[in-house]
């Protein structure tokens, strides 16, 4: 055996975090840059002059002086790779325009919205994975018949499209038994139907992962271990197999944060409730270009950020997997 | 959308455990994916009356024997409506996730063969194109190039193409690496062929279980952009468009919008539970 | 799970002609709901519309739900009764010049705006300023008011407004929200600041905009200044109004029945018998003055520049088949190019679009579309006969179910109707490029001299750059423009009854549009609510008078 050095694992391995927490959020700006050129000229290739556009809306009837001064405030008289800087730029002092279909600067517009959708997203997470522990520490490596059917259950729940049970989720529970409210984006209660209806696909996603490796797991010498150490069966599924039957799950959270954000823009419009999905499919239909690229950078982030703490999560959960992934 | 299938998405995990002795589900499921195909062939087999002719005086007729389905707002036959519809959202499905594969396989070949750098390029890219939600990429598509079945189909192939690509990719250096390759390379065999007799054939094998999957999942998706009115125009009996047409009448007239649901359901629950029996079979668990 | 569902639909199929009639009647005379006669002062009143404002000031392009709000917390110069007379408000009295084209008005002078600004005769001259001002972008209020020129300040409460041309018609637009009179104050703030809070001196106040959500207004404690029309007098007996916004018909009716809220606007038709059967609500139902709306053709291309071709599709889409299943027979058929709320309408039109496929049939022969071809549809020197219906992406689904089935109908007299849906920008732009042959519409205003916005040749050239034009038909008869002129000098209500006769009977012969059902205000208000009326002006939602008893 080597010298070993007087290190407190404990301080290292916070030390491996950090430094992989740095690195990640390093390659998160430069997806987040990409996001924004993309969305950029991509917005720039929509037919017809973008002052029109910005100066848009159903009803109105620019004149040439507002026309002129519009050019000017938005550089749009300047060559496309100049527009492009002064785009960055502002961007880079975190000044996202002015939506014209709100009238409001974008800025203020996603601090109004991103709660809503947040606390929908993470709910619907939440009761994702409340949903796969129950289905799957109950009843993995169970008599044939209840795996089965609670397999059944997760392969059918897993087919649902969301606006189809946030459909009939609102005709049965708000319409027909009048339980939840349906509409509104106040109070838990109308929280409810919205994440069920984001809930219960993800659930099934996950629990698919976990199911199969928790009867892995359970499957493995350790365990055997445990039960002969006289553990009970709950005990050892929630204290030993659960830890790394999540770990799959636990990577696939990262990504469902995207399927979330991108399920609640039909939810919202569904239970008509505000929120950044709703917010972009309006903005998309109106042309409102600084309030689509905004958005769509705001989602990025999201899904950028979300992914980094799932990384490290995953490092902490599970240590031997430090220096794997590149 | 989640979906996507978890196996396009992380092509890690695998699930392999369905149908270990359930049988009759994929019976089930290869009965109605043929079900469906004949319909989309020839819907005049199962479905009677025309699925456009409006008849105002039998609008919301609750489904019943003259009626299977019920009518719709117009008086339509909703069955009829349904089965003409699995012809389209078929050919989206298909064409969408014959889409989502090219542009995989290109970029997948590109990263798996390309050498480090390029590798780290494409990578870079899917990375861009995973931090879009998929329903947000296609919004912004459907913005730039209008609504309709081609923007619809090129909105659903982009994407899920990063998850297909992200596979391809991780097939082609698994493939890339193993004996018959590296032997092809020392016989010194054209690149070109080694490429298209070799690599492409072995690495895609996994592959065919994932689309088999990834079209009904693309039906799903395409019916998310036809709900929100970005899709098919109506009348066309498109089964996304049937559920964004008949949702006002949730309260009074539920079959509008059941039924068109549950075929979605149905397509992708078979195309699931057929897909991870073809893997099964493929890979040889089923002795 | 379908227990339920089946135990909760309805099938409103039968409400008969006799019904709608009643109702309509019921909307005209009666527009109060009551039923304990003493109201309750406080309390907060929970609305829900469907679509949100781009902008809280009605003056500001001018859209539907702009005024509706706006008729909660602004006041006009004028009001409007029941039967369509003018009656002081903010202005107490008025003169008009000889030539019609000076208007004097003598104010009130105890009225002050919610910021503490005094109303005057500089606030008057402010709000038509600001309404005709260019950088407004105003497309109603603005659109109304072409002819003004300018006002002059006599003293501090008498004002005189000068106007280009004579305009009978300005007392009239005058008592619309959309030309509420707003704090020159908070006027002079940009228009984006406006939006978000604009400053009236009606009987409440906005103090919040949540968007995507709700509007916030509370009771204007000061308020002593309320229109003869109005039931009583002093502050507005609520305490607050939170003023929601739910997109979806179903979910906003299902929040009525749980009475999750008080009242919601635009009761969806479906639900109509639904509401009428349950006993904790009732339904406000008005029809709104103007253009009904209508597919305006356009005249200027083929097909429709040929008479024949425009009366031959109006009689053959069955309309009425089509409002049956649509709508559930809830929305009468409107046949003329008038609305039945509107003053000086004539109901000697109505019968002009009905449905008469054997004349068509005949019409067509006779403007030579006489071949056919394999898929049915009508030729003409090898051409089919097929009409483009451009739509807005946001245009209701069950107004797009109305057209499929004026798809199908007129498809049996050979027309090829082709519905093109696109997003609203360039829906607009096709418009703008005259590309359509079918575009969807309707105009609520009160006064008959909306003939002249949609038929006038004045209106055929664009509001503005990138603008579109209003005349969508394109329609171009200096006989007509002329009738609409006399109309608009004249003060004679008789004169004015006998020439707008004459200029609803031109564009009827002209077949112009295929009007199809009225514009209406439907309100369903739970059993918590009294009071609520509608505004005879546009029948607009008006809460100074309701109270709630919660």
């Amino acid at each position: 055996m080597s010298q070993i050095k007087a290190v407190n694992p404990q301080h290292e391995r916070w030390a491996q975090l950090g430094r992989r927490a740095v690195w990640r959020l390093a390659g998160g700006v430069l997806v987040l840059w990409a996001v924004a050129t993309l969305t950029f000229f991509a917005l720039r290739l929509i037919p017809g002059d973008p002052v029109l556009a910005i100066l848009g809306g159903q009803s109105a009837n620019p004149t040439p002086e507002t026309i002129a001064e519009a050019t000017r405030e938005y550089g749009l008289d300047k060559p496309l790779a100049v527009q492009y800087g002064l785009y960055l730029g502002r961007l880079v002092q975190g000044d996202l325009g002015v939506s014209y279909s709100q009238h409001l600067p974008v800025t203020k517009v996603l601090a109004e919205q991103s709660w809503a959708t947040l606390q929908l997203t993470f709910t619907s997470l939440l009761l994702a994975w409340l949903l796969v522990l129950l289905l799957t520490v109950l009843t993995a490596g169970r008599r044939r018949w209840v795996s089965n059917l609670a397999s059944l259950a997760e392969t059918l729940s897993a087919a649902l499209p969301h606006f189809w049970i946030g459909i009939l989720l609102l005709a049965v529970f708000a319409f027909g038994l009048r339980w939840f409210p349906p509409a509104g984006s106040d109070g838990w209660r109308t929280l409810v139907l919205p994440s069920l209806a984001l809930a219960i696909p993800l659930a099934g996603f996950i629990a698919q992962v976990t199911r199969e490796s928790l009867e892995f797991t359970l499957e493995q010498p350790f365990v055997l271990t445990a039960r002969t150490r006289g553990l009970s069966e709950t005990a050892v599924r929630f204290k030993h197999a659960l830890r790394h039957a999540v770990l799959p799950g636990i990577s696939l959270s990262g990504w469902a944060i995207g399927a979330l954000i991108s399920g609640a823009v039909v939810i919202e419009v569904i239970f008509s409730r505000k929120g950044l999905g709703r917010q972009l499919y309006q903005a998309v239909q109106a042309q409102d270009l600084p309030l689509t690229i905004g958005i769509s950078l705001a989602v990025a982030a999201v899904y950028v950020l979300a992914n980094i703490v799932v990384d490290l999560l995953y490092l902490w959960v599970d240590p031997r997997q430090q220096g794997k992934t590149a | 959308m989640s979906a996507l299938t978890l196996e396009t998405q992380l092509p890690g995990i695998r699930v392999q455990r369905v149908a270990r002795n359930v049988r009759l589900g994929p019976l089930l499921a290869f009965g109605f994916l043929l079900f469906v195909i004949i319909a989309a062939l020839v819907p005049q087999l199962f479905a009677h009356s025309n699925p456009l002719a409006i008849v105002p005086n039998d609008a919301f007729h609750p489904p019943g024997w003259g009626h299977w389905f019920g009518t719709d707002q117009s008086g339509r036959d909703i069955f009829s409506r349904v089965i003409y519809g699995t012809r389209q959202s078929l050919l989206i499905g298909l064409a969408a996730t014959a889409l989502a594969m090219s542009v995989a396989i290109a970029l997948g070949l590109l990263g798996g063969l390309g050498g480090p750098r390029l590798d780290r390029g494409v990578n870079w890219l899917l990375e861009i194109l995973f931090a879009f939600p998929s329903l947000i990429l296609a919004l912004l598509f459907v913005a730039v190039f209008g609504s309709g079945i081609g923007p619809l189909i090129v909105a659903t192939g982009l994407g899920t193409a990063p998850g297909y690509a992200r596979m391809v990719r991780g097939q082609v250096l698994a493939v890339r690496h193993s004996g018959y390759i590296e032997a092809a390379v020392a016989l010194g065999h054209p690149t070109w062929r080694i490429i298209v007799r070799q690599l492409l054939p072995n690495a895609m094998r996994p592959l065919i279980v994932t689309l088999t999957m990834g079209v009904g999942q693309a039906i799903v998706w395409a019916s998310a952009l036809s709900f929100l009115g970005l899709g098919a125009p109506p009348p066309a009996p498109e089964w996304g468009t049937m559920l964004s047409m008949g949702r006002d009448f949730v309260a009074n007239a539920w079959w509008l919008t059941f039924f068109p649901g549950l075929f979605i359901v149905l397509t992708t629950l078979s195309t699931t539970v057929a897909g991870r029996y073809l893997q099964q079979r493929l890979e040889g668990r089923l002795s | 799970m379908r227990d339920n569902l089946s135990s909760i639909r309805h099938l409103p199929l039968l409400g008969i002609a006799a019904l709608c009639s009643v109702l309509i009647g019921c909307g005209q005379q009666t527009s109060t709901v009551t039923r304990s006669d003493k109201p309750v002062s406080g309390g907060t009143l929970i609305y829900a519309t469907d679509r949100e404002p781009t902008c809280l000031d009605p003056h500001v392009s001018g859209d539907m739900p702009q005024v509706f709000i706006g008729q909660q917390y602004l006041d006009s110069l004028v009001s409007m009764d029941a039967q369509g007379q003018i009656g002081p408000w903010l202005a107490t009295r008025w003169e008009v010049s000889a030539d019609g084209l000076d208007y004097t008005f003598h104010l009130r002078d105890d009225v002050h705006f919610t910021d503490g600004t005094p109303f005057n005769a500089a606030a008057v001259k402010a709000n038509l300023d600001h309404m005709a001002n260019p950088k407004t972008q105003s497309s109603t209020a603005g659109g109304y008011i072409r002819q003004y020129r300018s006002t002059d300040v006599i003293d501090e409460h008498t004002a005189v407004v000068h106007l280009a041309t004579p305009y009978a018609a300005f007392l009239e637009v005058l008592a619309q929200g959309f030309l509420g009179i707003e704090s020159p104050t908070a006027l002079l703030r940009s228009r984006d600041e406006n939006c978000e809070s604009p400053v009236g001196s009606g009987p409440f106040k906005i103090v919040r905009w949540d968007r995507q959500s709700q509007v916030e207004l509370v009771r204007n404690a000061d308020y002593n200044w309320a229109p003869p029309t109005a039931k009583h007098q002093g502050p507005a007996w609520l305490e607050r109004i939170v003023w929601k916004f739910i997109q979806e018909p179903s979910v906003r009716f299902a929040s009525l029945q749980a009475g999750e809220v008080d009242v919601i606007e635009s009761l969806p038709p479906e639900s109509h018998e639904a509401a009428r059967r349950n006993p904790d609500l009732t339904l406000l139902v008005a029809l709104r003055p103007g253009n009904p709306t209508n597919g305006t053709l356009n005249i200027t291309r083929a097909p429709f520049d040929d008479l024949k071709v425009r009366e031959a599709f109006v009689r053959s889409a069955d309309v009425v088949g089509a409002l049956k299943s649509v709508y559930f027979n809830e929305f009468p058929r409107a046949g003329g190019p008038l609305s039945s709320a509107t003053r000086f309408y004539s109901p000697d039109f109505e019968h002009a679009q009905e449905y008469a496929p054997a004349r068509a049939a005949q019409l067509l022969d006779e403007a030579g579309w006489t071949g056919r071809d394999a898929d049915g549809y009508r030729t003409r020197d090898g051409k089919r006969l097929q009409v483009h219906v451009v739509m807005g992406n946001r245009t209701p689904p069950s107004e797009v179910t109305l057209w499929e089935q004026v798809q199908a109908t007129t498809r049996q007299a050979g027309f090829q109707l082709i519905v093109e849906l696109m997003s609203d920008v360039q829906a607009t732009k096709r418009q703008a490029d005259w590309d359509y042959d079918v575009r969807l519409g309707y105009w609520n205003t009160n006064t008959a001299d909306v003939l002249r916005i949609i038929f006038g040749s004045e209106f055929i050239r664009p509001a503005g750059v990138g603008g579109y034009h209003q005349n969508t038909a394109g329609f171009n008869d200096a006989s007509f423009d002329a009738l609409i002129q006399q109309a608009l000098a004249t003060q004679d209500p008789e004169q004015r009854r006998a020439l707008y006769y004459n200029a609803q009977q031109i564009a009827s012969n002209q077949y112009l549009q295929l009007t199809t059902y009225p514009q209406s205000s439907r309100l369903g208000i739970y059993k918590t609510t009294q009071g609520v009326r509608l505004e005879p002006s546009l029948a607009v939602t008006y809460l100074y008078d309701a109270w709630v008893n919660k």
